[in-house]
C-alpha cells in the first residue's frame, strides 16, 4: 500500500480521542484502589483478630513506608513510559525506592543479629507470604494493567517489570501486616525474593502482553 | 493534534501530510542503509502507531519530542525485527535447479509454437481464460485473481485446471498434426 494511501485511510477513521490524564492523575486513581485493598485487608485483619498483632516500630514503619513510595513511584514510572516523550530514566526512582527498602531490611537484619545472636535464616519458611503477595499483587495490579494498555507500548517489558513492582511493593505491605514476621531477613529474602522473580517474569514477558494496536487498517 | 483528538478529520489530514516528510527524514537520516521501500515500511509503522496512540498526546505539550519518541522506537522494533529475520532466514539468488542425472534437467525445455499456444489460450472459454491470463502470465495470486474478478478462490482454481488441462488436449493435437 501506498503511504498517501494509507493516510486517506487513516482520515476515514478519525473518532474523537480524549487525551490520556497525566501519568500522576493515573497513578492517584491506581492508589486508591491499591489503598482501598490495604485498608479492607486492615479492617478484616482487625475483625477477625479483634487486635493488631503487628507493633509497628519506627524502622518497621520506614520499611513499609519505603515499600509504599516504591509502589507509587513505580507505577508513576510505568504509567510515564507509555507515555511518548515522557523521560526515558524513568525506572531510576523505583530503583531508588527499592534500594531503600532493601536497605531498611538488611539495617533490621543487622538489629536482629545484636539482639537475638542470629538472623533467622534457617528458622522461618514463609511460603504463605508468596501466596498471599502472589494472589494480592494479581489483585492489585490488574487495573495498572488495564490502565497501561490504554498507552504506547514502547518499552513493553519495562513497563510490564515496573507494573509488577508497584503491585508486589504494594501486596507486600498487605503480607507484612496479616503475617508479622520475628527476623527481618526473612522478609528481605522471601518477601524480596517473590518480588525478584515475579518483576523478572513479568518483565520478560511484557512484549508478549503489551503490543501495539492491531496495525491492520481496513 | 488537538483538533484532531477533537475528531476534526480535516486537522487531522492536514497534520498527517505535515509530518509525513518529517518521519521520512527522520528514518531516512537514522538508518541511512534502508532502502527505499523499507523507509516506507517504517514510516507506514510510524503512521499507524500515531494514529493508534494518539490518545496519549498531551495537548498542551510540544508535539515533536512525542512524534520523535514514536519514530525512535518503531525504529527499534524495526530493527530488532531485521535481525530477527536475518537470523532465521538466508537469501539466496534465484538459482537454476538443477539435478545430477543430465535427463532430469528441463533447463533446456522450450516450448516450440508459442503462436499455437496463444491461439490455443484465445479458444479457451472466457472464465478459463482469464483465469490462465491472471495467475500463469500476469502471475497474480489466487487472492488478487479473486478480487480483480469477483471469482472464487475456488472457482480460480477449478478454471485454472480445466484451462491447462483444455491447453494440454489442444497442443497435443497441434504436435501431431
Amino acid at each position: 500500500m501506498k503511504t498517501d494511501e494509507l493516510i486517506d485511510r487513516l482520515g476515514r477513521d478519525v473518532t474523537v480521542t480524549r487525551p490520556l490524564p497525566t501519568p500522576g492523575m493515573r497513578t492517584a486513581v491506581w492508589m486508591v484502589w491499591a489503598l482501598s485493598y490495604l485498608i479492607l485487608v486492615a479492617v478484616m485483619m482487625f475483625a477477625v483478630m479483634s487486635s493488631a498483632r503487628v507493633t509497628p516500630t519506627p524502622l518497621y514503619l520506614v520499611q513499609q513506608g519505603a515499600a509504599l513510595v516504591t509502589g507509587i513511584m513505580a507505577a508513576r514510572a510505568a504509567l510515564a513510559s507509555v507515555i511518548p516523550g515522557a523521560n526515558d530514566r524513568v525506572w531510576v526512582v523505583p530503583a531508588i525506592g527499592v534500594a531503600t527498602w532493601a536497605a531498611a531490611l538488611s539495617w533490621a537484619g543487622v538489629l536482629d543479629l545484636q539482639a537475638s545472636g542470629t538472623l533467622g535464616v534457617t528458622s522461618q519458611s514463609d511460603w504463605p507470604c508468596v501466596a498471599s503477595m502472589t494472589v494480592g499483587g494479581l489483585l492489585v495490579g490488574a487495573p495498572l494493567a488495564w490502565m497501561l494498555r490504554r498507552g504506547a507500548p514502547l518499552t513493553p517489558n519495562l513497563t510490564v517489570g515496573l507494573a509488577a513492582l508497584a503491585a508486589l511493593s504494594v501486596a507486600n505491605i498487605e503480607a507484612c501486616l496479616t503475617r508479622p514476621h520475628a527476623f527481618a531477613l526473612t522478609v528481605l529474602l522471601w518477601h524480596g525474593g517473590t518480588v525478584a522473580a515475579i518483576v523478572t517474569l513479568c518483565a520478560i514477558m511484557g512484549h508478549r502482553w503489551l503490543r501495539w494496536p492491531d496495525m491492520t487498517t481496513r | 493534534m488537538a483538533r484532531a483528538q477533537q475528531g476534526d478529520s480535516n486537522a487531522y489530514g492536514t497534520l498527517r501530510r505535515a509530518i509525513t516528510p518529517r518521519v521520512r527524514r527522520l528514518v531516512r537520516s537514522r538508518r541511512g542503509f534502508l532502502g527505499d521501500s523499507d523507509v516506507e515500511d517504517v514510516v507506514q509503522e510510524v503512521l499507524l502507531s500515531v494514529h493508534a496512540v494518539r490518545a496519549t498526546y498531551d495537548p498542551a505539550r510540544p508535539l515533536m519530542p512525542w512524534l520523535s519518541a514514536i519514530v525512535r522506537h518503531r525504529l527499534a522494533d524495526a530493527g530488532r525485527r531485521h535481525a530477527r529475520q536475518g537470523a532465521h532466514e538466508i537469501s539466496v539468488d534465484d538459482l537454476d535447479v538443477t539435478f545430477q542425472t543430465p535427463v532430469a534437467n528441463s533447463r533446456e525445455e522450450t516450448f516450440g509454437d508459442p503462436d499455437a499456444l496463444a491461439q490455443a489460450i484465445q479458444a479457451l472459454p472466457p472464465g478459463q481464460r482469464q483465469a490462465v491470463e491472471l495467475l500463469k502470465l500476469r502471475e497474480l495470486s489466487l487472492k488478487e485473481a479473486s478480487a480483480l474478478t469477483g471469482m472464487s478462490i475456488g472457482a480460480l482454481k477449478i478454471a485454472t485446471h480445466r484451462a491447462i488441462a483444455s491447453l494440454r488436449r489442444a497442443l497435443q493435437g497441434t504436435d501431431k498434426a
